[in-house]
């Protein structure tokens, strides 16, 4: 009875609705957390585990095809913020006014990608950019005039397969980011600004970059993420983790190359920790840039 | 489009041509857009293996399409088996996830946003702490756990991890701190008890918050793959995408079900987003507009 | 609304689950209803794959008897499993066995194997594991693996010794039956050789790589068309430099004992050679990298190639794939560096295990050794799978390797095992060892793209991979 009534009391009460939180949060984030940063230090194998300091992590400085996995990373971040922050914000100012006809149409298609998995958009990708000269690719090749290409077997047109996949599926996704950020933009400001005689160009530098802000500091944030930790797009491009020269391997592609491929738990997880705190250092820079520790931001 | 232009007749020709050129972009980009999946809608109607093997172009030769494929995938045999096999799969797993991320997802919300207690503050720090940390990382720690519980292979394996979604809980937050909180103390006075005032006075005026998430994360759970990919085993217990691909085997003589069944595939998340359009949009904008 | 949503799902997800239900009871039979259903599917195919399109196999055998589980990562060494199981059935009516079979994708079937291995439990009776992957497996000797030793015994004599050694654990025990030999050798294709002047005289001609050169040059210049060439060299496979280091007599793993090093002459030789067939026309890179593959397949369709080396095993991928090259292709043994080398080398294969978890360990190894070893086992395996078989006994059975009937020896222009039989004691062998997976990785995503595709020097790519090699060593 007593223990009832301290269920039903309000004090009780929050405790109780955040418990499968904290359950959640124990179990699926802090345990796993703290078991990668013990595995990192630790050689696993088959029959057991053995403490080994920092050597997985002095092996990583020498390991090239790591090397090369970072760096594959970085550049597909890097590029895929080039084109998925201005682009969309240019559609969305687009779409904002009064300009373009049939917005609903256009919204609803841009959309429509990120709605298929990635194993079938990777999938048509993969054979649109097939170094037969069949492929949609090499058909356009032709018809302007060039020879096949092998796609996705140099580093450049792989790169760009690659983010061809990456702004297909998600160009339409960040466009309705920036759309809604717009939307709560005071209509008068650019009125005002019309009184005062700014052109087009200088109301979106002056009003539109200004206060849409917040919404370019978000997408900013989720891209560098997704950027570091992108990895079934290339899985799905080159149908599996395999890709001549290792021009698709990302850092989560090695992460699972090492762990579930070869099954060396510790060595991947070190691979882990240094991808988080690489991400986790971008991310601070970036927000500290952008000064959005001043208000409370996400 | 011609009717649209008469009734804002006060358009300047220079506006026009600049609607013109605005308009037409949007169509560029919307071909773009259409384009891999129309030229798979159309390799869906011509044997598999050509398509493996030549690779995808768009062939609008009607003479050599045909419905077989699709009569295949249809057919109740072994392979249709297979493939709706995983079908169901997606479904229900995609049911079971999103009825169970939402209703924990919106009472911890609740908890976070209707009462001051001790810990709130810290407890929104870790809801947003766990947002900091991609999946990938966590994926074998988690990978390993799961062998341990014996969760392996098991959907409680794939849904349980996912099942506290911070963005979800961010979201019914932001929408929960709009309620007036007098709702809460009516239900005090009328003698409801704290959940009974959760679920049958603060539920209902959530409902928009719930058809957003729900297809939200409807979306998100049946186009997941690398999780169930990791935790699933036997191949009855196989999702769409983990199913898919495994027909994507270098010699496999499947690639007919694969095409149909991709384009299949795409169908129903396909519906509802038509049905459901503003959900998702809103769905899918809430993190970044109210940040 | 929430409930609008979650009644159209449930709505949907009712439709799906009524949609194949009248047949269900398929999955858990392989009646020859359920195959018949399965090959008048198959016109939505090509061809072929109504012809490959195995049986509805899942559960095979005994009700009564012994239940085993079998898992491959192919669908037709599961068929051949079933019909093998029912064979054993009649044979052995005191030992019956059922056998549910379960085909997944290769590197899903590994992974979850060695999992459950280390977990111990959730692994097959028995299962299929690949040549490169085997290591791995064995790794956990007999804590993982049941030894076959004794259940191999009455084959032993007659089995090819190198084939039964490459699945040897390091205790000295068999822990995998072989399915074949893999001999390499070199398939010409006779009919487009011929329409540009080129006898099969010529071809038998050529002993070294040399010849074979001089062969390629004379038919690029009679062919003389953009997109056609000789042969392939392959960016995303190991099977030309295995066959180097066995003609040579080298090893790029070192063998059980000693360090990988791949800086080999016999490697630099072969790529060295390759580079010059590229410069000169004489050779493409393998579309997707190698032939083995629906695009080598569509490749040499199109007559782009007309010769490659490839393991015994490529004939039934003809049979399978490229049904319409039926008796253009002849096969002759590979050239040689110098002559006098040894001029094969066996690639490839799939060793059979019995895990510990198996419910009658016995049973499951006697049943595999018969399945995979027996005579009756080795005659089902070359006239379903099409492989040079590990037990010789078989080898100079004439009427089986003459037989016309059989569809291998009617596909091509002269008779498989009569090559196999002349190249009999020149089949080297490379290692395959814990390392192997390493250098092959290394090997085929790296080093034969950078010197094929991007044109690195050949003694610079090898030593940069060998660097990355010796990280893991």
């Amino acid at each position: 009875m007593k223990f009832k009534k301290i269920f039903y009391s309000q004090k009780a009460a929050p405790y109780v609705f955040v418990l499968p939180f904290l359950l959640s949060f124990i179990f699926f984030w802090i345990y796993p957390l703290f078991s990668t940063v013990t595995m990192s230090f630790q050689d696993i194998t088959a029959t057991g585990k053995e403490f080994i300091g920092f050597k997985n992590y002095t092996k990583l400085l020498n390991d090239k095809v790591f090397h090369t996995a970072m760096l594959n990373s970085f550049e597909y971040m890097i590029l895929s913020i080039a084109l998925l922050i201005p682009f969309p914000m240019l559609y969305a100012v687009l779409m904002d006014g009064n300009l373009v006809k049939a917005k609903g149409l256009w919204k609803a298609l841009l959309y429509l990608p990120a709605l298929t998995s990635v194993v079938i958009s990777g999938t048509l990708f993969r054979l649109m950019f097939s170094e037969y000269s069949t492929g949609q690719m090499n058909v356009i090749m032709h018809a302007l005039g060039f020879g096949s290409q092998k796609w996705l077997k140099v580093k450049a047109t792989g790169l760009g397969a690659l983010l061809t996949l990456c702004c297909w599926r998600w160009t339409g996704v960040n466009m309705l980011y920036f759309l809604s950020g717009l939307k709560s933009i005071d209509k008068n400001l650019y009125e005002a600004a019309e009184i005062d005689g700014a052109s087009a160009v200088q109301k979106f530098r002056y009003i539109t970059i200004p206060l849409l802000k917040p919404t370019t500091i978000y997408v900013f944030t989720i891209s560098i993420y997704a950027g570091l930790a992108m990895f079934l797009e290339s899985f799905m491009l080159w149908a599996g983790n395999a890709s001549p020269n290792n021009i698709g391997l990302t850092i989560v592609g090695y992460l699972y190359r090492r762990g579930i491929e070869k099954n060396q738990m510790g060595y991947a997880s070190a691979v882990g920790l240094v991808l988080l705190i690489l991400a986790l250092i971008i991310n601070m820079v970036q927000l500290v840039l952008n000064g959005s520790f001043k208000k409370e931001e996400r | 489009m011609e009717k649209d232009a008469s009734i804002k007749g006060g358009m300047t020709r220079k506006r026009k041509i600049a609607s013109f050129f605005a308009t037409l972009l949007f169509l560029i980009l919307g071909l773009i857009v259409v384009f891999p999946v129309f030229a798979g809608l159309l390799a869906s109607f011509r044997p598999g293996t050509e398509l493996i093997r030549k690779g995808l172009s768009i062939n609008l030769d009607v003479s050599t399409m045909t419905l077989a494929n699709y009569k295949y995938l249809f057919s109740g045999n072994v392979d249709s088996v297979k493939y709706f096999t995983w079908f169901k799969n997606s479904m229900v797993l995609t049911l079971v996830t999103v009825v169970l991320t939402l209703i924990i997802c919106y009472f911890i919300a609740y908890g976070l946003t209707m009462y001051q207690f001790k810990l709130r503050n810290f407890l929104f720090f870790l809801v947003i702490a766990t947002m900091m940390v991609p999946f990938e990382i966590l994926m074998l720690p988690l990978y390993q756990e799961m062998i341990n519980l014996k969760l392996i292979d098991s959907a409680a394996g794939v849904i349980l991890p996912a099942v506290c979604g911070a963005s979800t809980i961010f979201f019914f937050r932001q929408y929960l701190t709009t309620v007036p909180k007098d709702l809460l103390d009516a239900g005090r006075i009328d003698g409801c008890t704290e959940y009974g005032i959760a679920v049958r006075i603060m539920l209902p005026i959530t409902k928009p918050a719930f058809a957003a998430m729900a297809i939200l994360c409807a979306m998100g759970s049946w186009n997941n793959m690398l999780w169930p990919m990791l935790v699933f085993r036997s191949a009855k217990k196989f999702t769409l995408p983990i199913g898919l691909n495994t027909l994507l085997t270098p010699y496999g003589n499947n690639y007919d079900v694969l095409i149909a069944g991709s384009m299949f595939g795409i169908i129903p998340i396909f519906i509802i987003f038509l049905c459901f359009q503003q959900y998702f949009i809103d769905g899918m904008t809430a993190g970044a507009v109210k940040g | 609304m929430k409930k609008k949503v979650i009644g159209l799902m449930v709505c949907m997800a009712l439709v799906v689950s009524l949609l194949p239900g009248c047949s269900k009871d398929n999955t858990k039979d392989t009646s020859s209803d359920a195959a018949k259903e399965e090959t008048s599917g198959g016109e939505s195919g090509t061809d072929e794959s109504a012809e490959v399109q195995p049986e509805a196999v899942t559960t095979v055998g005994d009700p009564k008897g012994t239940h085993m589980e079998i898992w491959s990562f192919v669908e037709l060494h599961n068929t051949y499993y079933g019909k093998m199981v029912e064979k054993w059935n009649e044979k052995n009516p005191d030992r019956t066995i059922e056998a549910t079979f379960t085909t997944y994708p290769y590197g899903d079937m590994h992974n979850k194997l060695i999992m459950s291995l280390q977990t111990g439990e959730g692994a097959p009776d028995i299962c299929d594991v690949e040549v490169g992957q085997f290591p791995n497996v064995v790794a956990g000797v007999d804590t993982w693996l049941y030894p076959l030793d004794d259940a191999a015994q009455p084959y032993m004599d007659t089995m090819v010794p190198a084939r039964m050694e490459t699945y040897m654990g390091s205790d000295g025990h068999y822990y995998g039956a072989p399915f074949h030999v893999g001999a390499t050798v070199m398939y010409y294709n006779m009919a487009a050789l011929e329409e540009a002047g080129i006898t099969q005289a010529d071809v038998d001609a050529v002993v070294t790589w040399d010849d074979y050169t001089a062969l390629g040059e004379r038919y690029i210049a009679a062919v003389n068309q953009e997109g056609k060439y000789f042969t392939s060299v392959d960016t995303g496979g190991t099977d030309w430099l295995w066959l180097a280091m066995a003609e040579y007599g080298e090893d790029w793993t070192g063998g059980f004992d000693g360090k990988a090093n791949i800086e080999l002459d016999s490697v630099k030789n072969m790529l060295n050679m390759q580079v010059g067939w590229l410069q000169s026309g004489v050779a493409e890179v393998s579309p997707d990298g190698h032939v083995d593959l629906e695009a080598g397949f569509q490749n040499i369709l199109d007559h782009n190639i007309v010769s490659f080396p490839k393991a015994m095993w490529y004939m039934s991928r003809f049979i399978n794939y490229m049904p319409e090259e039926k008796g253009n292709w002849y096969i002759a043994p590979c050239p040689v560096f110098e002559a006098g080398q040894p001029d094969s080398v066996g690639i490839g294969g799939t060793g059979t295990v019995v895990t510990q978890q198996a419910a009658d360990k016995e049973l499951a190894a006697d049943f595999l050794c018969y399945a995979k070893m027996s005579m009756e086992g080795e005659q089902m395996n070359w006239e379903m799978l099409g492989f040079d078989v590990c037990n010789t006994a078989m080898w100079t059975d004439e009427s089986i390797i003459h037989d016309d009937a059989n569809q291998y020896n009617s596909f091509f222009r002269n008779y498989p095992y009569d090559v196999l039989n002349k190249i009999k004691d020149n089949i080297g062998k490379i290692s395959v060892v814990k390392i192997s997976p390493t250098i092959n990785e290394e090997i085929c995503n790296v080093t034969l793209n950078a010197i094929l595709e991007d044109g690195t020097a050949v003694d610079d790519a090898l030593k940069s991979s060998q660097e990355v090699i010796d990280l893991e060593q």
